[in-house]
């Protein structure tokens, strides 16, 4: 979980760390599942010491339960978020280690590469079929769908790219 | 599995709702050395070159390969549409390679449904005509055939489209109205031809939908396609080539925890 | 040059692949043209028969007639050099009436004594054969065709008692036939009637000798006469030349009166003839426009993809007009020979009319016109669709499938209560209304047809002629059997021509409705019943032709025979009816099940190719 979504989460209000987990719920749909509530005190915790929030209210609170802590952003927190914000990066996919590794099977003579590619392939389209699932659970237009569809995109263009892979290969087997 | 089991309608939900697909099962569709080939001498073509397939009741298996390799004539044939050159056929437990036309006929009628890229709706006939049109060629009344239409107009999300003509609606909407046909007679098979290959990905999406519930429901299901997405939808998926099956990879069995690494949300 | 090669080889390519229905328009616009051919030779035929006959044997402009003892007439010479006549021929001993025996039966006919050298007025021209000579008779052609008589068979003349006088021993003489000759002479009605008080209305006429005359004369033992033909310097005065000498003893006709006549015998066969060719010529019609209607909306779509592969208009037009005028000059060709070839068969029967000229000719104006007929064919089927498609936009006329088929609200509703053939079968009808209307036209002129010829053939007339009403009617009649067989041609000619159609018919809805047939299969509908809903689909529309045509057909009797006849008997009209449909059953099958049969997979791809 990156530091600065959950940075930016709170750039709205000042809120508890239950209410972040429910805004990142609504936003990731099913796949907010595979977040654990620790994981937003432990990235909470990482931003208070690095002096991007601060905990409000009284410390006579006696109450020391974490969820009840009202979290804010300090002046350096916001001007994280909104360098954050103007960043532009773009997650890379890392097509050239498996590009490579059927270069590297096929001259090893160690593996054959349209079975690796057969492999990759069953493995996407299993992702594919269960992404489409939770996708067509989805309410229509609800910003969890959106991302679904967004993962459905990327999977099919990943098996389009191992098709052309496939198609290649064949073809280099068969000049030789 | 959670798929949505929202049905609308009265009547379908009285219809028989079928286990879904369970490995080792009795097959629906068995065939054995399955060929067809055209021409002859140099001009032969082995269009579908022995292949060997089973279908389990329930199941729903996508067919996908590059054009020309013998999709649709696989189809076809399973469906009695043509008849093959070579090979055995069994839908349950009739063997169909060899019946007359009549008899093929009778069991397009009862037990089969086809759905094609091109639609293939009656022009002059409304979506709703269309839809009863399989019930009257199967002899029901036709009062029978207009509520059995209306509610799989309903089911499909087309009710309000009833009287309109295939050429006033969208071409989602038009394959949907042929799923609807195809479902007409409640058959025990299902066979669409590439159903989404003239439908932009919106239409696409309304049509995945409806197989997805079909199937969930039961069906019986074997679906030609270039598209993943519908191929995904599957229990399997068989790769053709040259005619010939090339690959079958079961697609049942999660991977659900690895769904966040997809998108960077992994530990 | 390149561009010449490249028109024909388009224009040949796309022939070779839609073969068959280019054989069908091909046999569409044969039988068009060769009907016209016909039409156009019997046109002539009929038009004017008794002018060209007299035209060619120098008819007489005034017959006259005197009853005589033997020893020769008493007033007739005195016309001979009556003011105005400037030529004559005779007077001619006419021995009536005389026993023609042929093949043992005996008829009444007219013997004229006639000298072996050309007369100046009157000389009947020879069909076949020679001038009478001795022992030699020669017969006027109507008789001749009546009794079939040919150059060279043998005869017997003379009394065989049938006519009141004893017949003696040698009463009949024997006579070869040397000659057939026709001629515009008519005797006067007084001979006429005397000879046959209620028979046939003409007498048949030979020529013989006048040695042979005299000899037939005295063994038959009637009343003689001697005729005198005469040329006037001013033949239309002979109506007021014949008032001015007729008497008591001698009677007289003008050739006005004579062709009146001969105009009334033909009348009866001309309205046949000239009814029956409209019929046939409406029924070629409407199976010449059935295809190439057709054929038009194809066409569109070709155009447009012509042009979508960068074909110039001018070069697209020129494909298409390329390959209808090949189609439409080889059928002009074909329909002409048929026509030609066929033409006999309808105008024997004509030309064997008293005063026929003969058989009918092609003649260039007939060719010219058939050609050009064909030819405007071919220009409507090239220029219509190359001028819709040039309007069209290249992806409009691309996209439209041949015309969108007609949604028959009520058929549809009214369909699905109905058995599955009956079903499919009345859709398919009701989505190609302009041909429904065309096959049941063309029913209904067929029964109309054949209505027409049950009510001649069971009914007994009465014509006026100039001698009496003369009844007409029943087999036994030649006259009438002599219409009934131009009747029973021109039946088969027009039931020949409406199966085609009907065929025809068949074969386009087959090709029309190949993709909802090929649907309806795929959603379990057997081959038979698919054909079964294609035949149900014709009988549809000819189920009210056929209804239509039976008051079609007593109108036309009623109006092309001017009179009214008693009603024809039900049990007839339901079989002709019945007959019909299950006629246009047994031939739409043959298509219909060739249709039903195709691979509905291959139907299927090639729709969405
Ligand atoms: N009537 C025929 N005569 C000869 N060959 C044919 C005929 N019909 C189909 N074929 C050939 O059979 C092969 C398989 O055709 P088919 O339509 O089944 O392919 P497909 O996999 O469905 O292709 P696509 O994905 O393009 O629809 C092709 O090579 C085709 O050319
Ligand atoms: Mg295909």
């Amino acid at each position: 979980m990156q530091q600065e979504v959950v940075l930016a989460m709170l750039a709205k209000e000042p809120s508890q760390g239950y209410q972040l987990r429910a805004r990142l719920d609504e936003a990731l749909g099913p796949l907010g599942e595979s977040i654990n509530a620790g994981q937003i005190y432990v990235t909470l915790g990482r931003l208070e010491k690095a002096g991007l929030v601060v905990r409000e209210g009284a410390p006579t609170d006696r109450s020391d339960r974490s969820d009840r802590k009202v979290y804010e952003l300090t002046p350096a927190g916001q001007a994280r978020v909104t360098e954050w914000l103007s960043e532009v990066n773009w997650p890379k996919p890392d097509l050239a280690e498996f590009h490579l590794k059927l270069v590297a099977a096929a001259a090893a003579g160690l593996a054959d590469p349209i079975s690796i590619i057969d492999l990759q392939r069953r493995e996407l389209l299993r992702l594919l079929r269960d992404v489409q699932r939770e996708a067509m659970n989805e309410q229509e237009a609800s910003d969890s769908g959106l991302l679904l569809e967004g993962i459905v995109l990327r999977l099919q263009a990943d098996l389009r790219f191992l098709e052309a892979c496939e198609r290649a290969w064949t073809d280099r087997r068969r000049h030789l | 599995m959670n798929a949505p089991m929202n049905q609308s309608d009265g009547e379908l939900e009285r219809a028989p709702v079928r286990e879904p697909y369970r490995a080792g099962e009795e097959p629906l569709v068995r065939a054995r050395r399955l060929s067809k080939r055209y021409g002859k001498g140099d001009g032969l073509v082995r269009a579908v070159d022995e292949v060997d397939l089973e279908v389990a009741a329930g199941e729903a298996v996508a067919v996908m390969g590059p054009s020309g390799c013998g999709k649709s004539t696989l189809l076809h044939l399973l469906g009695g549409l043509d008849r093959p050159s070579d090979g055995e056929l069994w839908l349950g437990d009739r063997r169909i390679d060899q019946l007359s036309e009549r008899k093929l006929a009778e069991m397009r009628r009862h037990d089969v449904g086809f759905v094609f890229q091109a639609f293939h709706l009656m022009d002059e006939l409304t979506a709703q005509e269309n839809v009863e049109l399989p019930a009257l060629l199967a002899g029901r009344s036709p009062r029978q055939a207009r509520r059995r239409a209306r509610a799989l107009l309903e089911e499909v999300g087309l009710a309000d489209r009833a009287r309109h003509l295939p050429c006033a609606l969208s071409g989602g909407q038009r394959q949907r109205v042929a799923i609807a046909r195809a479902l007409a007679n409640e058959p025990r098979l299902v066979l669409a031809d590439e159903p989404t290959g003239n439908l932009d990905s919106t239409a696409t999406l309304e049509v995945l939908r409806l197989f997805e519930r079909l199937h969930a429901r039961g069906l019986t299901l074997v679906i030609v396609t270039h598209d993943e997405r519908i191929a995904a939808t599957a229990d399997r998926l068989v790769s053709m080539r040259d005619g010939a099956f090339v690959d079958e990879m079961p697609l049942v069995g999660g991977t659900r925890g690895r769904l966040a690494d997809l998108v960077g949300l992994g530990g | 040059m390149g561009r010449a090669r490249l028109v024909c080889r388009l224009a040949a390519k796309d022939l070779r692949h839609h073969r068959a229905e280019a054989a069908l328009l091909l046999l569409a616009i044969v039988a068009a043209t060769a009907t016209l051919t016909v039409g156009l030779a019997l046109h002539g035929v009929t038009s004017n028969p008794y002018a060209a006959t007299r035209a060619d044997t120098k008819g007489p402009d005034v017959v006259a007639v005197e009853m005589a003892r033997p020893g020769g007439p008493s007033q007739l010479t005195a016309l001979e050099h009556a003011r105005g006549v400037t030529g004559y021929s005779g007077p001619y001993l006419l021995a009536f009436p005389t026993s023609l025996e042929a093949d043992g039966h005996s008829d009444p006919v007219m013997a004229e004594g006639r000298a072996t050298a050309a007369a100046p007025v009157d000389q009947p021209k020879l069909v076949s054969g020679r001038w009478v000579g001795h022992g030699g008779v020669v017969v006027e052609r109507s008789l001749a065709d009546l009794l079939g008589l040919k150059v060279g068979e043998s005869v017997r003349l003379g009394n065989d008692g049938t006519y009141g006088t004893p017949a003696g021993p040698g009463s009949m003489r024997r006579f070869e036939v040397v000659g057939i000759a026709v001629t515009a002479a008519l005797q006067p009605s007084s001979v006429a009637t005397y000879m046959h008080p209620t028979g046939f209305p003409e007498p048949g006429l030979v020529w013989v000798t006048r040695s042979a005359a005299a000899e037939l004369a005295r063994v038959d033992g009637g009343p003689f006469a001697y005729t005198l033909n005469l040329k006037l310097a001013d033949a239309a005065a002979a109506p007021a030349f014949v008032t001015a000498h007729e008497t008591n003893v001698v009677s007289l006709t003008s050739w006005q009166s004579m062709s009146a006549r001969a105009g009334y015998i033909v009348s009866v066969e001309r309205e046949i003839l000239l009814t029956a060719s409209w019929l046939l010529g409406l029924l070629a019609l409407a199976s010449v426009a059935l295809l190439v209607g057709g054929r038009m909306e194809q066409r569109t779509r070709r155009v447009g993809l012509l042009k979508a592969v960068g074909a110039t208009p001018k070069l697209v037009t020129s494909v298409l007009l390329g390959e209808q005028l090949a189609l439409a000059l080889a059928a002009a060709a074909l329909g002409l020979v048929i026509g030609w070839l066929a033409s006999p068969l309808f105008t024997n029967p004509g030309a064997s009319l008293v005063g026929a000229p003969g058989s009918p000719a092609l003649d260039v104006s007939t060719i010219a016109i058939v050609i050009a007929a064909a030819v405007a064919i071919a220009l409507v089927a090239t220029f219509v669709p190359a001028i819709r498609a040039a309007r069209r936009s290249t992806v409009r006329a691309l996209a439209d499938a041949p015309r969108q088929p007609r949604r028959g609200r009520l058929s549809i509703a009214v369909s699905s209560r109905l058995p599955v053939p009956l079903l499919l079968g009345m859709r398919i009808a009701s989505r190609r209304r302009r041909r429904a209307l065309l096959s049941a036209t063309s029913i209904a002129i067929t029964v109309g047809a054949l209505v027409a010829v049950l009510m001649f053939r069971e009914q007994t007339h009465f014509v006026e002629t100039a001698g009496g009403l003369y009844r007409f009617g029943g087999p036994g009649d030649p006259l009438w059997e002599r219409a009934a067989t131009v009747m029973l041609v021109f039946t088969v000619a027009l039931v020949a021509l409406a199966l085609v159609n009907a065929i025809f018919v068949t074969w386009a809805t087959v090709q029309d409705a190949r993709h909802a047939m090929a649907l309806d299969r795929a959603l379990g509908s057997s081959p038979e019943q698919v054909t079964l809903a294609v035949v149900a689909a014709q009988l549809l529309s000819a189920l009210p032709g056929a209804f239509a045509g039976v008051p079609m057909g007593i109108a036309l009797y009623i109006v092309a025979g001017r009179h009214t006849p008693s009603a024809p008997s039900p049990l007839s009209l339901v079989a002709v009816v019945l007959l019909t449909l299950v006629a246009v059953a047994a031939l739409t099958a043959i298509p219909a099940r060739i249709g039903a049969r195709q691979s509905v997979a291959e139907v299927l791809r090639a729709e969405t190719a």
